[in-house]
């Protein structure tokens, strides 16, 4: 077994909603999530808007603390260490590269910054390694002192991309990395981190609502639901044969740009549940199509399918589902 | 052989700008047929939302629009005034915008903002008017309608959102819908879901539907026609499963190799990918506007305007293209598009 760089123990996070003119409610973004990531390797994260990928992500850059539950780096708590080199150990990629960089920052002034703010090494050190991380990410060499209004989206997100790496965090955090960029532009990214995957084994966790792109780059994947995880496991198991319903009906969501494919019949009902009022018992049984009156109203307990695949339901699936069927 | 529902010839916009002008849409020609969807795919800047909002009279008044010829069902709007273009619109043309959030007005009702387009275009009493938007609402699945007539915008979920704004696009019963971008601010599963009602609906109810999008899959999804456009200009024109499963235009081909495509593509495979990036189009081009990144580019592309060509084979549906290249994406060297991306990095 590799290194476990990032341990989560069921973790919550709950949040005060509404106080001035309606009663305060409590709303739980995680509700006892658990995650494991080991060295070098690529997590992806999926779920619809609402289901709490984002709060994981921000817990893990520190801007949010759990309200129970313990998130570990290297096997120490998150908590225990001091800003500066919590910044050091994990790092973000946004997605929007046009919000995301200062228009007032050089180029290799923000690629710089993670350094800068803890002073390591000289100015003239600190220059050399923007270059080479520059280089490595594919920033030409001239853009190095040109604002981020000189230049495109493809660029401004390898810069994103450089100022991440430069610190050589233990864990990035791509939070839709290429949905605010052009077509043509997006397959780059990809394959720029796939290449850094590879070539310098760093541990990713990838949120994505594109399930195709989770697929092209994520080792394992977690698939979120209203502040749970209800099906994790390697990337290829879970893609060709989904156990939860909802993973299931994700997949079938794709689209692919094939011929005479058509729009899928996804067969969920209802809509997303207001995380305020959660459903009771299995969060998804309103909307399942295999939720039945009776054992879906308790929450189904973690079964595990084969080794490290595991989903909670109370009736999985057993037939293996192909991407976009 | 029918009439077309719409019917556009050489549509051109140019916006003046303090260095010069912006030609953003050029050369464009559209048809489409009654009970038809039609997609323009393109990336941003290319013009496609221009496009749609020239065929709606909702460009901004800084464009300059000129038209050869733009005819809907046997009206000419080329010459329309102001007046009969509102006439027009929300009546028997409608739009879908992206963000369901900024069609609606935070301030009214849903059932005030239904009633009103009702109360506009038709006849029709108050009480008439609320339950003809009631049975809309029904109609595109929203449960318990009556309630929702009495809420705002900001109490309902985006994807009840935009279900709301179908539903005002359909109350007058167009004969053309335009939808930019209708489903890419939702989530997929709710995309899906949109999607599935949009071609429902249009099956149902025989109206012309254009749809912009830069999402391949939703083109494959819903389309009968695409048309993709690259610069301002229409590079690809024709049906949609023959585009899709055969692409001519190397910008097309380009688009179709950069997206992951499971079972096609393995997981950690290099995808393909358009190097280069998008020209401004300042200043007319001479030649074709994508020659700068294309991996096929010959002496002859930069030389003058390329025209559109009819590329189909005989018995197959029309497919044209602007490019000079042979029509038959077999006898291309799928390693050129590797070179070009090491030349230019």
């Amino acid at each position: 077994m590799t290194k476990v760089v990032l341990e989560m123990e069921g973790v919550t996070r709950d949040y005060a909603v509404g106080g001035v003119f309606s009663r305060r409610r409590n709303l739980q973004a995680l509700r006892g999530v658990d995650l494991k990531v080991a060295k070098g390797e690529t997590l992806g994260l999926v779920g619809e808007s609402g289901c709490g990928k984002s709060t994981l992500s921000r817990m893990l850059l520190g801007i949010e603390e759990p309200s129970s539950g313990t998130v570990r780096i290297d096997g120490r708590p998150l908590g225990s260490f001091g800003r500066l080199d919590r910044a050091r150990l994990i790092q973000s990629v946004y997605q929007d590269p046009y919000s995301s960089l200062n228009p007032r920052m050089t180029v290799s002034a923000t690629i710089a910054a993670p350094l800068t703010v803890r002073g390591s090494g000289s100015a003239k050190d600190r220059r050399a390694k923007v270059r080479e991380i520059a280089a490595s990410v594919g920033l030409p060499e001239y853009l190095i002192d040109a604002y981020p209004g000189q230049l495109s989206g493809g660029q401004r997100q390898r810069v994103a991309i450089a100022r991440a790496l430069i610190a050589e965090p233990e864990v990035l955090i791509c939070d839709e990395p290429t949905s605010a960029l052009d077509v043509s532009v997006q397959s780059q990214i990809l394959n720029l981190l796939n290449r850094l995957k590879r070539e310098w084994g760093i541990t990713m966790i990838l949120i994505s609502h594109d399930l195709s792109v989770i697929h092209h780059l994520a080792d394992r994947m977690a698939v979120m639901y209203l502040g749970q995880i209800v099906e994790q496991g390697n990337a290829s198991e879970v893609f060709e044969r989904p156990r939860h319903p909802y993973t299931q009906a994700l997949l079938r969501a794709v689209l692919p740009a094939k011929a005479g494919h058509g729009v899928p019949e996804l067969g969920l009902a209802a809509e997303f549940p207001n995380p305020v009022d959660p459903p009771s018992g299995c969060a998804f049984h309103p909307r399942c199509p295999r939720a039945d009156g009776g054992s879906c109203s308790s929450v189904a307990p973690a079964a595990s399918g084969t080794g490290t695949h595991w989903y909670r339901c109370h009736h999985p699936l057993t037939e293996p589902t192909e991407i976009g069927t | 052989m029918s009439i077309p529902l719409l019917e556009i010839c050489n549509l051109k916009v140019d916006i003046p700008l303090p260095n010069g002008m912006l030609h953003p849409v050029r050369r464009v020609d559209l048809e489409l047929n009654r009970g038809e969807t039609l997609a323009i795919v393109g990336e941003s800047g290319c013009g496609k939302s221009l496009t749609a909002l020239a065929t709606m009279g909702l460009l901004p008044r800084s464009a300059r629009p000129t038209v050869g010829r733009h005819v809907f069902d046997g009206m000419d709007l080329g010459t329309a005034t102001d007046r009969q273009w509102r006439r027009l619109r929300g009546n028997r043309v409608s739009m879908i915008f992206q963000d369901p959030m900024t069609a609606l007005d935070p301030c009214y009702t849903i059932g005030n903002q239904m009633c009103e387009i009702l109360r506009q275009h038709r006849r029709i009493s108050r009480r008439g008017a609320r339950a003809r938007s009631r049975d809309l609402l029904r109609r595109v699945g929203i449960p318990s309608p009556e309630d929702r007539l009495k809420q705002y915008p900001h109490q309902l979920s985006g994807g009840l959102r935009q279900r709301v704004v179908i539903a005002m696009a359909l109350l007058c019963e167009p004969d053309l819908i335009i939808a930019d971008e209708p489903t890419t601010a939702l989530d997929v599963t709710i995309q899906a879901q949109i999607l599935r009602l949009l071609k429902d609906l249009q099956e149902e109810m025989g109206v012309g539907l254009i749809i912009i999008t830069h999402d391949l899959g939703v083109v494959a999804g819903i389309a009968d026609r695409i048309m993709v456009m690259y610069g301002g200009e229409v590079v690809e024109r024709g049906d949609c499963d023959q585009i899709l499963s055969a692409p001519l235009h190397p910008y097309t081909e380009g688009l179709l190799q950069s997206l992951p495509r499971p079972g096609e593509t393995r997981p950690g495979d290099d995808l393909g990918y358009i190097p280069g990036i998008v020209p401004r189009q300042t200043g007319l081009l001479d030649g074709c506007g994508f020659a700068g990144r294309c991996p096929y580019v010959m002496p002859v592309c930069t030389e003058a305007a390329v025209p559109m060509r009819d590329v189909a084979m005989s018995g197959d549906a029309p497919h044209e293209m602007r490019c000079v290249l042979e029509a038959d994406a077999t006898k291309r060297d799928p390693e050129k598009w590797k070179r070009l991306a090491e030349e230019t990095e």
